[in-house]
């Protein structure tokens, strides 16, 4: 059991998780959250109390969705698959806890996906998003999309980067039950701006911040870096000046390259 | 086709060439040339037999090599500057049949029975008509050229480039009225011709389209400014360290006036000195992205808004992808290896199959060694050389980001990063600081501007920094 940090109910009417029912049940998750799990919080202080921030943390478990919001002094908003409103038992739970749904099969998916976030973060609001785009597998802390560094540049909106460890073991992958009575540590960094890093219309720069919000993460969560994108198993799409005009990839003598396959929404 | 007949289409009569006080019409190139035809054949020499022209930035090189292609030979320019060791060493790997040697070159003489090679002086006087031997047609994929590379990487390296690469190279800046070079313009040729940014992008396009050449045999930052006055130059091209001196020296206002096109080449230009052309004499200096192996340019910004820190868009019929390290297509605005392809791809290194596959592969891909990123509007922008990577507890440091911050302090004069090796961080960042820094102070300002990953651990004072004539630091020798 853990004390419970202090919470303001963020009135937002434009967005989803407004209702008394959502104020009443996220005060009760977090209450019950506190209760059944030893959680550690620090850097508190870094959490603006009011106006915009993106909250950066890392991906290990589907219950960093549940930590990190609850131990936060303030709501936070975040995107979630639009499948989870077909289902009865979080059509009403997962927009409590902020989540906004949206539908990943449509081609702009992705721009979808970034003007809902400014939605949030234009309002005032916090949002979070996974900076490696999903679950990482191996344990370690994968590269980052570059989608939150670009959204604070949008919304003039400074990245907290977050660090947590011990969710893994409440609920390894593919376990719909989280074990109770296990410590939780989740560590709030201090705010990064793009504009701190460099030039933002340099796309070195913005490189180059995503990096560096990820080694605060790393400090933060105690992971080992690893320079590829979480589930490698996409491969990525081609980049080119101009695409039309590169009928072949390039091969090299000793390892061909693997074909192209979609880009995700995990691109983001 | 034949590189060497690009002269002939100009009237005789027309001014070619401006060395020191004598001048040469294209008449009296296509001459020298043919001249040089003549005793080349006379010799034996046959096509693709390999001439070597030993000269500086002098007329005997241009009689010399246009000669020497159009008996269908393949040549190397070499400097006269070289020391007799280095030269040595050239000439084992190339082998020549002959040596063309120019009015700069004349020292080697000296040499001739050691060196064991015919040396031919490039004439100045010129044979009768009648006794000129016609210049050979070549296929665009005979090799013309096989240039030293500047070797910043180690052993020299021979690139061959073909006929059909270096006329696509010169097509890409000769090509459109206004934008493009023309007849009526008037370059300086002070960048060596030994190097293919002064070869191809400056000497031979300024002859292909029948421009003024003004040669400076060795640049002389004050002379070189007396030729731009006095010849009214329209077209600037130079190297990094010529722009730096260029916009430091006190030059009188309306010195650029006549300057229509300046270009930079062979390194990145320092963003401080492009912005001090500008502001100081209004000129904006185009950037450009090529090398030896891509017969010069790739990118450029020429014609399009510069963007501050990108060296421009990819040219019409070249190809970027950019790739990771199992060759794979990197995702939009991740940075990546350069990979490119084109009518200007060299055919490979004279005799070294190894090192030409791993960087040119059968589909005509070449493998640039050279990290950039592509922004949403397809511009370029480097970011450092792949084996110049540093990686520290798995993050990515590329040494041109701390060079450029630490160069930001006052009392740096020169900086390059290397890696050392850390057994906590797999690797990490040494700064060689050239200048008079206090070195906790400069620790700081370095702790200030970047993320802490990305800081020196270690700083070296040195006396001064190994770097090439282009520009470019030759880092293997901090390693």
């Amino acid at each position: 059991m853990s004390t419970l940090p202090n919470f303001r109910f963020e009135d937002a009417p434009d967005l989803p998780g407004s209702e008394n029912l959502a104020k009443y049940g996220v005060a009760a998750l977090r209450r019950l959250v506190h209760r059944l799990w030893d959680i550690e919080v620090t850097g508190l202080e870094h959490i603006p109390a009011d106006g915009p921030a993106i909250l950066c943390p890392n991906h290990l478990s589907f219950c960093d969705s549940v930590f990190v919001p609850l131990t936060l002094p303030r709501r936070v908003w975040a995107i979630g698959k639009g499948e989870y409103l077909d289902d009865w038992k979080t059509k009403h739970l997962f927009p409590a806890f902020g989540m906004i749904p949206v539908d990943r099969s449509g081609g702009d998916a992705a721009k979808v996906a970034l003007d809902t976030a400014a939605r949030v973060l234009d309002g005032g609001h916090l949002f979070m998003i996974y900076p490696e785009g999903t679950r990482s597998r191996s344990g370690n802390l994968h590269k980052a999309r570059t989608g939150a560094a670009r959204l604070g540049l949008r919304c003039n909106a400074p990245i907290i980067p977050v660090g947590h460890s011990g969710t893994l073991a409440v609920q390894p992958p593919d376990q719909f039950m989280m074990k109770p009575g296990l410590p939780v540590k989740v560590n709030f960094g201090a705010p990064m701006r793009i504009e701190d890093a460099g030039d933002p219309s340099d796309p070195r720069t913005i490189r180059a911040f995503a990096d560096a919000v990820m080694f605060e993460i790393a400090q933060l969560s105690g992971q080992k870096y690893v320079n590829t994108y979480a589930g490698s198993d996409d491969t990525p799409s081609p980049t080119a000046s101009d695409q039309t005009a590169v009928p072949t990839a390039p091969t090299r003598p000793t390892a061909p390259s693997q074909p192209p396959l979609r880009t995700t929404f995990a691109s983001l | 086709m034949n590189l060497a007949s690009s002269i002939e289409q100009h009237d005789p009569g027309r001014p070619a060439l401006v060395d020191a006080d004598a001048s040469y019409t294209y008449g009296e190139l296509t001459a020298q040339a043919a001249t040089v035809r003549s005793i080349l054949t006379a010799s034996g020499v046959a096509p693709d037999d390999r001439v070597a022209v030993l000269a500086g930035n002098e007329p005997s090189f241009i009689g010399g090599a246009l000669g020497a292609l159009g008996v269908g030979a393949r040549v190397i320019p070499m400097k006269a500057s070289n020391p007799l060791p280095e030269l040595e060493r050239k000439l084992a790997v190339i082998e020549p049949a002959v040596i063309l040697v120019g009015e700069e070159g004349a020292w080697i003489h000296e040499h001739a029975v050691t060196l064991g090679v015919t040396l031919i002086d490039v004439p100045t006087n010129t044979h009768a008509e009648a006794n000129r031997p016609p210049i050979v047609d070549r296929s665009p994929d005979d090799v013309a050229f096989m240039m030293l590379t500047s070797g910043v990487s180690g052993d020299p390296k021979v690139a061959m480039l073909t006929h059909g690469n270096l006329d696509a190279g010169q097509a890409a800046i000769s090509t459109g009225v206004d934008d493009g070079l023309r007849p009526d313009d008037v370059v300086l040729g002070a960048l060596p011709v030994a190097h293919i940014f002064g070869l191809n992008a400056v000497l031979l396009t300024a002859l292909r389209v029948g421009a003024l050449l003004i040669l400076e045999r060795r640049f002389d930052i004050h002379q070189s400014l007396e030729l731009v006055r006095q010849h009214k130059i329209t077209v600037l091209a130079g190297a990094p360290p010529m722009w730096r001196m260029w916009c430091q020296i006190d030059a009188p206002a309306g010195t650029f006036d006549s300057v229509r096109i300046a270009l930079s080449g062979a390194a990145a230009l320092p963003a401080d000195v492009c912005q001090a052309m500008q502001t100081q004499h209004g000129l904006l200096v185009e950037e450009g992205y090529g090398m030896t192996e891509t017969a010069g340019v790739l990118t450029t910004n020429r014609g399009i808004a510069v963007k501050q820190g990108s060296v421009g868009q990819a040219i019409p019929g070249i190809d970027i992808v950019l790739v990771d390290d199992d060759g794979t297509p990197v995702e939009a605005g991740d940075s990546g290896e350069i990979v490119v392809r084109g009518p200007g791809i060299f055919c490979g290194y004279y005799n070294d199959a190894d090192t030409t596959g791993q960087v040119l592969t059968d589909d005509g891909w070449f493998w640039t060694g050279d990290v950039g990123v592509f922004d949403d509007d397809g511009y370029l922008f480097l970011v450092d050389r792949v084996k110049d990577l540093i990686i520290v507890s798995g993050f990515n440091v590329y040494p041109a980001e701390v060079e450029n911050i630490l160069s930001e302090h006052p009392d740096v004069l020169g900086v390059v990063v290397v890696g050392g090796e850390s057994v906590e961080t797999g690797e990490t960042v040494i700064a060689h600081v050239c200048g008079s820094p206090d070195l906790d102070e400069l620790d700081a300002f370095a702790k200030a501007r970047l993320t802490r990953y990305k800081c020196p651990t270690e700083y070296r004072l040195v006396d001064e920094l190994p770097v090439a004539p282009t520009g470019k630091i030759i880092r293997r020798e901090l390693r």
